[in-house]
Formats: structure tokens, sequence, C-alpha cells
């Protein structure tokens, strides 16, 4: 496993621990269990992976291309969970007359998008590291 | 623009890095510029390579391109 591997892996178990932490907070905290999302900033710490161990390549051709299509993976994922739901805010909102959207919502939607940009950027590179012609 | 996949893109890497001495995959890989996980998907046929890569096995082997990748016609 290299060093974007470990990277990869890394950010999918970040992401999804903070999504289960967060999940199962709500019930004691309610809306303060957003807090939970703090355990994203792990992510800071997969830079470690990357720091050279004498004239060892670190990252490659394969890596970039591998990466550029988790990411791109990962930001549509993103987009689509964020516009889907402000679609469904914006329908909701008509229906019911409500004037405002609380921004408690939009808090959430906005922690939820980062960690759905980093768990499918980190899924979808787990799986391409491991797929024939995958890059 | 990403690569092509080419699944018909044959090569006898392998045969040629055991043949040098027994070279290992790592060392290899220390001379071309990439990570080992490279030549080991290389030499099992799931990587194309870039152009630059595959100059520089063929620069590492002494051979032509050609000689050590070759495609196969569908």
């Amino acid at each position: 496993m290299n060093a974007m591997e470990k990277v990869a892996w890394a950010e999918l178990l970040v992401c999804v621990t903070a999504l289960a932490a967060v999940g199962l907070l709500v019930p004691w905290l309610g809306d303060r269990a957003v807090g939970g999302f703090g355990l994203l900033g792990f992510l800071g710490f997969t830079v470690l992976f990357l720091r050279r161990r004498g004239n060892r390549v670190i990252t490659d051709e394969r890596d970039t291309e591998i990466q550029r299509v988790a990411t791109s993976f990962g930001i549509s994922a993103a987009w689509f969970t964020l516009f889907l739901v402000l679609t469904i805010l914006v329908v909701w909102a008509g229906y019911s007359h409500t004037d405002a959207v609380p921004t408690r919502i939009l808090t959430w939607l906005i922690w939820i998008s980062f960690a759905v940009l980093y768990g499918v950027k980190g899924l979808a590179a787990v799986v391409l590291y491991r797929r024939p012609h995958a890059a | 623009m990403p690569r092509k996949k080419e699944p018909g893109l044959k090569n006898c890497l392998k045969a040629l890095r055991t043949a040098s001495a027994g070279m290992t995959q790592q060392e290899l890989a220390d001379r071309v510029g990439v990570t080992r996980q490279t030549i080991v998907a290389l030499e099992g046929g799931n990587y194309t390579p870039s152009l630059t890569l595959a100059l520089r096995i063929a620069r590492v082997f002494g051979q032509s391109i050609e000689q050590i990748f070759q495609l196969e016609e569908w």
C-alpha cells in the first residue's frame, strides 16, 4: 500500500467515523451533535503519510490520475447533496409558506457536504487503487 | 485529458527485470521515478504508462518501447 492509498483509507475512515459519531450523538445532543464533525479535523494528519523517506518516490503519475478521478467523484457527490437538499428546502418552504429556512439546517448541510466530499473521494480512491485499468 | 485504457497492452517488463541481474521492483521504481505499486500494476498489465514513463523504462533496459510494450490488436 503506497502513501496515497493510505491517505484514501484515512479519508474514508475519518469521514465514516465522523458521520457515525454524529448519528450516535443526535439522540442525546440534538443540533449540538454537529460538533461531532470536528472529527473531520483528523484529515489534517493524512499529510504525515506523505513524509519523504530517503530518495523514495512518494507519489507518481498513477497516484495523480487516481486522485484526480476520485476528487471529481467527491466534488460531484458533495454538490449533488448540497443542491438536492437546497432544492428540497426551497420546495418545502414554498409549500409550508415558511419565510425563512433555519440556519441550523444550513449548518448541518455544509458539514454533511464536507463529510460526503472526503468520504466519497476516499472511497473512490480505495476502489480505483484495487481495480485493474482504473488509471 | 485522461489516458485511454488499453487492456490489450501487453509488456515483458517482469521478464526483463528478472533477467537484469534480479533487479527488484523497488530498484526499478527508484530508477524510473515511480512507486513500487505502479511497477506492480504495470507488470500485471493493470496500468497504461505515460509516454514519459515508457521511455524511462525503455532507457533503463536499453531497449525500444516497442520491444517492451506490445499492443494486441482487436
